[in-house]
C-alpha cells in the first residue's frame, strides 16, 4: 500500500471546520468528506480525528448533538458555531499567507 | 473561562463522556465496514479491515480523554488504581508501610529535638547579638571574671549596647509558709536589658543598687510571685524575708524569663531562677585575684563577636599593665547560642545522621519489595505497554503507588513521632538545654511530609524505571509465570541488600563504640562509693548565725544526732559534693621549702569537711588520719589533701606532716599541717582526671553553706524524713534543699553518654532488623525462582547439605560485601564520634570485628529458612509448578 501524504501539521482543525461549513456531519462523515474532497489524497487518521473533535468542542468552535442518520442509526453530529466560523476565517487567512510565502520562495528558487 | 466550565462539567459527566465516545467510535467502524462491503468485501473481511484502520480503540479513548480531562483526573485514576493494588496485597502493604512509619517517625522525633534545641532562635529579642564573656589563662581555659575587671570592661568597651554580670547566690525565703531555698542570682544593672527582657511589674536594678548597702532589693520571677504571693498586684514595694533579712520587691519578671545558663555553680538554661538580687561591688578595687562573676553582653547592632573579642583583649592587656593580678589573661567572647547548645550540637546531628541511615535502609527494603513485586506484575505491565500506554504514564502510576505508601507511612510516622518525642524528652539528659522547647509542631510536620515524599520517590523510582523497560513481547510470552528477572534486575536487588547491610554495619559500629565508651565510663573508679548515700544541702542565714562558733556548733550538733539515728552508718558534711558543678579554686599558697615553677603558682581546689565526711562518702584514706573532734579552733591547723595534690607537689615524698600557708608573711599559727591523704575523687564521672584538692577541718574553718552526706545501712531514702525532722528540731526556720541520693547525682552525669548510646543503639537495632528482612526477602525470592533447579540437583543426587550451602553462600557473599563496605564507611565516619567517645579508639578493633561477625551471622540466620526450603525442594513438584 502506497503511503499517503501526511497532513500538514496544524491543518487538521482547519479542514474539519471547513467540512462543517456546508452541513452538520458526524465523525465518520467528516473523515469521508475530507477524503472525497481531496480526491483520496488526504486521509484523516481516526486516531487524530476524535481527539481533534474533542478539542474543537472544548474550544467552543463546534457543537455536538446526537441525531438519527438516514439509516436510523444514532450518531453524534457536529455543527460549526459562530466562533468556529470566525476561527476558520482566521486560519484560512493565515494559511493563505503562508502558502503564498512558500510559493514565493519556491518560485524564486526556480528562477 | 468557558473552557474551564466545560471541563468541570465533563469531569462530573465522565461516565457519560466515555459512553458517548464508545458509541461514536463503534458507529464509525460500522459505517466503514458497510462501505467496504459495498465495495465488494465479505462482511468478515470488512470488519477486520475497518477495525485495523480505525486503530487501537483503547489508546484512542485515552488520548481523547486526555484532551478533555484534567491532568489531576488521571492522577485520581492512578491513586484509585494504586489503592486497589495495595489492598490486593495487604501483607506486602503492611510490611512496607510499617517499616517506613517506624523510620519516618524516628526521623521526625529526632528532628523535633533538633528543631526545638538547635533551629529555634533563643527566646531573647535579637538573641544573635548576645555573647558571654569569660577569662582564659593557661591553667584555667574558661574562668569567671573579677568584679572590678568587669567594671573596667563596662567603662572602657565600645562594642556593647550593654554589658552585665551575674553570679549565683541562693537565698532562703521565709515568712510566707514553710521556709524554702530559692535559686537566686546576683545581677548588675542592665542584666535584663542585655537579655532584651522587661519586668512585667516594677523595674530592673540601676547603677545605684550596685553600691554596697543599697542592695536590699529584689526582683521576683513570675512563678514565685504566683506560687508564694498569690500574684498580689501590689507586690512591688512590699518587703519580704530572704536569709532572715528584709528585702524590698522592686519588680516581677514575666513568665518565660529564661536564665541564660552559667558555668560557675551552674544552673541550667531555662526558667530555673526564682529571684534576682543586686550585685554590689564591695572590697578593694586594686585586688583582682578573685573570680566569681560571669559576663554577658549585648553587642551593638552590626558589631561582630570577633570585633568585640579584639576590643576586650586590648582592654585586658591594658588592665594587665595596671594590675599585677590581671596579667596573663585573655578574654573569651562566646555567642550565647553556642554557649547554651554547643556541647550537644554534634550529638544531635550525629543522631539525625544515624536515624537518616535507618530511613535509607527502610527505603532500600521498600525498593526491594517493590522490585520483587514488579516482576510478578510483569504481565500486567506488558499488556498495558502492548496496548500503547505511554511509558511516562506507567512510571507515573508506579510512583503514585510508592508515594501513596510513603505518605501512609509518613502519616503513621507522625503519630509515632508524637509519642516518640514525649519518650525522648523523658530520656533526655538532666539539664539538657531547651528541653521544654521541644514540640511536634508545623515545622516537624512539614519535615515529615517532605521526608515522606522524598522517600517515596527514592524507593519507587527504581522499580518504576524497571517496569517501564519491560519488553511487551517477552512479558506476554513468558506469561503468568514469573521470570528469574534480568541479570540487571538481580544486580540491582543485590546492590540494594549490600547497601542495607553496609549501612546497618555503620550504625552498629557507631553504637558499639558508644557502648564501649559508656562501659569505660561506668567502670571508672570514681574514688568513692555512691550507693546508700543520701545527700542534702543547708544554708545558715548570717542574721541568725553570726559567729563561726555558732555555725560550727549547729553542724556538729546536727551530725551527732543524725549519726545516732537508726539506719545511719555515718553522717558528715562538706562544703560541697563530688560532681555537682562546684569548682572553687585557690591559688598562690606557699608550700614550706618549695617554690612554684616560674610564672606559675601552687593552686588546688579547696573544701571544708567535718569529721565523718570522708567516711560517709566512702573515700579511702591512703596515709595519715581523718579529722577528729580535736581539730578545732585553738588546736594546730590541719589539712587533708588528695592523692593528686600529693603527687603534684610532693612527688615521691611522705606528705604527712608537711606544711603549707596562705599568708604571705606567715607566723607559726598560720601554717597548716597535712594530717592525711585521701584517694582522688574524679572531677567528672566521665573523666579519669582529678585536680589537686585539699580540705580544711570544718571546726577550724566553719562554712555556713554545707552539703550533708549520710551513709545508710538500709535504703537511704528512708532517712530523708529523719534528716528533715532533725533540722526542724534544731532550727524550725531552716529549709532543707536538694535532698537526693548520691546514686542519682552520679546517674545524671552519665545521662548524656547514655542518651546518645541508647538512641544510636536503638537505631542500630532497627537497622539490623531491617537489613535482615531485606536479605531474607532477596534470598527467599531467589530460592523460589530457582526451586526447579534445586529440585533437579537433588533428583540428580546432590546432597541437601550442598544445596543448603549454596544458598547460604549466596547470602554470605551479600553480607560480606555489605560488611566490607560498611567497615570502610565506618572508619571514615567514626572520626565524627571522637569527641563523643571516651577511652576508645574510633577504629577500635574489638568493636569492628564483633560487629562484622554479628552482621554476617544475622544475615545467615535470616537466610536459614529459605535455604532449608531449597534443600527440601521436591523435583516433581518444582517442575510441575510450570
Amino acid at each position: 500500500m502506497a503511503k499517503k501524504p501526511d497532513l500538514l501539521p496544524g491543518t487538521l482543525d482547519m479542514l474539519i471546520l471547513k467540512t462543517l461549513t456546508r452541513a452538520p456531519l458526524h465523525g465518520y462523515g467528516v473523515a469521508l468528506s475530507i477524503k472525497r474532497l481531496s480526491d483520496d489524497v488526504l486521509t484523516v487518521e481516526e486516531g487524530s480525528l476524535y481527539p481533534a473533535l474533542q478539542r474543537l468542542l472544548l474550544a467552543g468552535w463546534v457543537k455536538a448533538e446526537w441525531k438519527m442518520t438516514e439509516t436510523r442509526r444514532r450518531a453524534r453530529f457536529y455543527t460549526l458555531t459562530a466562533a468556529g466560523r470566525k476561527q476558520l476565517g482566521n486560519e484560512l487567512a493565515e494559511f493563505d499567507q503562508m502558502i503564498a510565502a512558500i510559493g514565493r520562495v519556491l518560485r524564486s528558487a526556480e528562477a | 473561562m468557558k473552557r474551564l466550565a466545560k471541563r468541570i462539567e465533563l469531569l462530573f459527566r465522565r461516565k457519560r463522556f466515555a459512553a458517548d465516545l464508545d458509541d461514536e467510535m463503534s458507529f464509525h467502524r460500522e459505517q466503514a465496514a458497510k462501505d467496504l462491503i459495498a465495495n465488494g468485501m465479505t462482511p468478515q473481511e470488512a470488519r477486520t479491515t475497518a477495525g485495523r484502520e480505525f486503530g487501537n480503540a483503547t489508546l484512542l479513548k485515552e488520548q481523547s480523554h486526555e484532551v478533555v480531562g484534567f491532568s489531576f483526573e488521571s492522577v485520581v485514576q492512578d491513586i484509585r488504581y494504586a489503592l486497589r493494588q495495595l489492598a490486593m496485597n495487604p501483607g506486602f502493604t503492611a510490611v512496607i508501610t510499617l517499616t517506613l512509619a517506624l523510620s519516618i517517625g524516628a526521623n521526625s522525633a529526632i528532628f523535633s529535638v533538633i528543631d526545638g534545641v538547635l533551629l529555634k532562635p533563643l527566646p531573647y529579642p535579637h538573641s544573635e547579638r548576645i555573647v558571654r564573656l569569660f577569662l582564659s589563662g593557661p591553667e584555667y581555659p574558661k574562668f569567671p571574671l573579677n568584679p572590678f575587671d568587669f567594671r573596667d570592661f563596662r567603662e572602657r568597651s565600645k562594642s556593647f549596647e550593654s554589658l552585665a554580670a551575674y553570679s549565683r547566690g541562693d537565698m532562703q525565703l521565709s515568712g510566707t509558709g514553710e521556709a524554702v531555698r530559692l535559686s537566686a542570682f546576683g545581677i548588675t544593672s542592665g542584666y535584663f536589658h542585655v537579655l532584651g527582657l522587661k519586668p512585667e511589674l516594677g523595674r530592673e536594678f540601676e547603677r545605684a543598687n550596685e553600691i554596697p548597702g543599697n542592695g536590699q532589693q529584689v526582683i521576683l520571677s513570675d512563678r514565685l510571685w504566683r506560687t508564694r504571693f498569690n500574684a498580689a498586684p501590689d507586690i512591688v514595694g512590699r518587703k519580704i524575708t530572704l536569709d532572715m533579712k528584709p528585702y524590698t520587691v522592686i519588680g516581677v519578671m514575666p513568665a518565660g524569663t529564661d536564665h541564660p545558663g552559667n558555668d560557675y555553680n551552674a544552673v541550667p538554661y531555662g526558667e530555673s531562677v526564682d529571684v534576682w538580687w543586686p550585685f554590689t561591688f564591695a572590697g578593694d578595687p586594686a585586688h583582682r585575684g578573685s573570680h566569681y562573676i560571669e559576663g554577658i553582653g549585648r553587642l551593638k547592632a552590626g558589631v561582630k563577636p570577633e570585633q568585640a573579642y579584639a576590643e576586650m583583649n586590648a582592654i585586658m592587656a591594658q588592665l594587665g599593665r595596671e594590675h599585677e593580678g590581671d596579667k596573663g589573661w585573655n578574654v573569651l567572647v562566646i555567642p550565647l547560642y553556642s554557649e547554651i547548645v554547643g556541647a550537644n550540637e554534634r550529638m544531635l546531628w550525629v543522631l539525625l545522621g544515624a536515624v537518616g541511615m535507618v530511613l535509607l535502609i527502610a527505603c532500600a527494603n521498600a525498593a526491594n519489595l517493590l522490585l520483587a513485586r514488579a516482576s510478578s506484575r510483569q504481565r500486567e505491565v506488558a499488556v498495558r505497554l502492548a496496548l500503547g500506554a505511554p511509558k511516562r504514564r506507567l512510571i507515573r502510576q508506579m510512583l503514585t503507588e510508592s508515594l501513596l505508601i510513603s505518605l501512609l507511612g509518613g502519616g503513621l510516622g507522625a503519630l509515632l513521632a508524637e509519642g516518640g518525642v514525649r519518650a525522648l524528652i523523658l530520656l533526655l539528659p538532666a539539664g539538657f538545654p531547651r528541653a521544654h522547647e521541644i514540640h511536634v509542631n508545623g515545622a516537624v510536620f512539614a519535615f515529615t511530609f517532605l521526608v515522606s515524599v522524598v522517600t517515596g520517590i527514592l524507593f519507587g523510582l527504581a522499580p518504576a524505571m524497571q517496569a517501564s523497560r519491560t519488553d511487551p513481547k517477552r512479558g506476554l510470552y513468558e506469561g503468568g509465570r514469573t521470570t528469574t528477572g534480568s541479570a540487571r534486575q538481580r544486580g540491582l536487588r543485590n546492590a540494594l541488600v549490600v547497601s542495607e547491610v553496609s549501612l546497618a554495619c555503620v550504625l552498629l559500629i557507631g553504637a558499639g563504640l558508644m557502648l564501649r565508651s559508656f562501659l569505660n565510663q561506668l567502670n571508672l573508679d570514681s574514688g568513692f562509693r555512691q550507693d546508700h548515700v543520701l545527700t542534702a544541702s543547708l544554708s545558715l542565714p548570717e542574721t541568725n548565725y553570726k559567729s563561726e562558733a555558732g555555725v560550727a556548733h549547729f553542724y556538729d550538733q546536727l551530725l551527732m544526732d543524725l549519726s545516732r539515728a537508726p539506719g545511719v552508718q555515718s553522717a558528715g558534711a562538706g562544703s560541697d559534693l563530688p560532681w555537682t558543678g562546684y569548682d572553687e579554686n585557690l591559688g598562690g599558697f606557699t608550700i614550706e621549702g618549695k617554690r612554684p615553677p616560674p610564672h606559675q603558682e601552687f593552686h588546688a581546689r579547696y573544701h571544708m569537711a567535718t569529721v565523718d565526711y570522708f567516711r560517709a562518702l566512702g573515700t579511702p584514706l591512703l596515709h595519715g588520719r581523718f579529722f577528729t573532734e580535736a581539730d578545732k579552733q585553738g588546736a594546730p591547723n590541719v589539712l587533708i589533701i588528695n592523692q593528686s595534690m600529693a603527687t603534684s607537689y610532693w612527688p615521691g615524698e611522705d606528705v604527712v606532716g608537711k606544711r603549707i600557708t596562705f599568708s604571705d608573711t606567715p607566723k607559726e599559727k598560720d601554717w597548716l599541717t597535712i594530717v592525711g591523704v585521701v584517694g582522688d575523687v574524679k572531677d567528672k564521672p566521665s573523666s579519669p582526671h582529678a585536680a589537686p584538692a585539699f580540705w580544711w577541718s570544718h571546726l577550724q574553718q566553719p562554712n555556713s553553706d554545707m552539703s550533708i552526706v549520710i551513709r545508710a545501712n538500709t535504703d537511704p531514702r528512708l532517712l530523708a524524713d529523719a534528716l528533715r525532722d532533725e533540722v526542724k528540731r534544731l532550727d524550725p526556720t531552716l529549709a532543707v534543699a536538694n535532698v537526693r541520693l548520691m546514686d542519682e547525682v552520679a546517674d545524671e552525669s552519665f545521662s548524656t553518654p547514655r542518651f546518645a548510646f541508647s538512641l544510636v543503639g536503638l537505631f542500630a537495632g532497627l537497622a539490623i532488623v531491617l537489613a535482615a528482612i531485606g536479605t531474607y526477602g532477596v534470598i527467599s525470592y531467589s530460592v523460589s525462582q530457582r526451586l526447579p533447579e534445586f529440585g533437579l540437583r537433588l533428583a540428580l543426587g546432590a546432597p541437601p547439605r550442598d544445596v543448603l550451602r549454596m544458598v547460604l553462600g549466596q547470602a554470605a557473599r551479600l553480607a560480606v560485601g555489605g560488611a566490607a563496605i560498611g567497615l570502610v564507611v565506618a572508619l571514615t565516619l567514626a572520626r565524627v564520634l571522637r569527641s563523643m567517645i571516651y577511652d576508645v579508639s574510633p577504629a577500635d578493633p574489638v568493636t569492628f570485628v564483633s560487629v562484622v561477625t554479628l552482621v554476617i551471622a544475622i544475615a545467615l540466620l535470616a537466610c536459614y529458612l529459605p535455604a532449608r526450603r531449597a534443600a527440601k525442594a521436591n523435583p516433581m513438584e518444582a517442575l510441575r509448578a510450570d
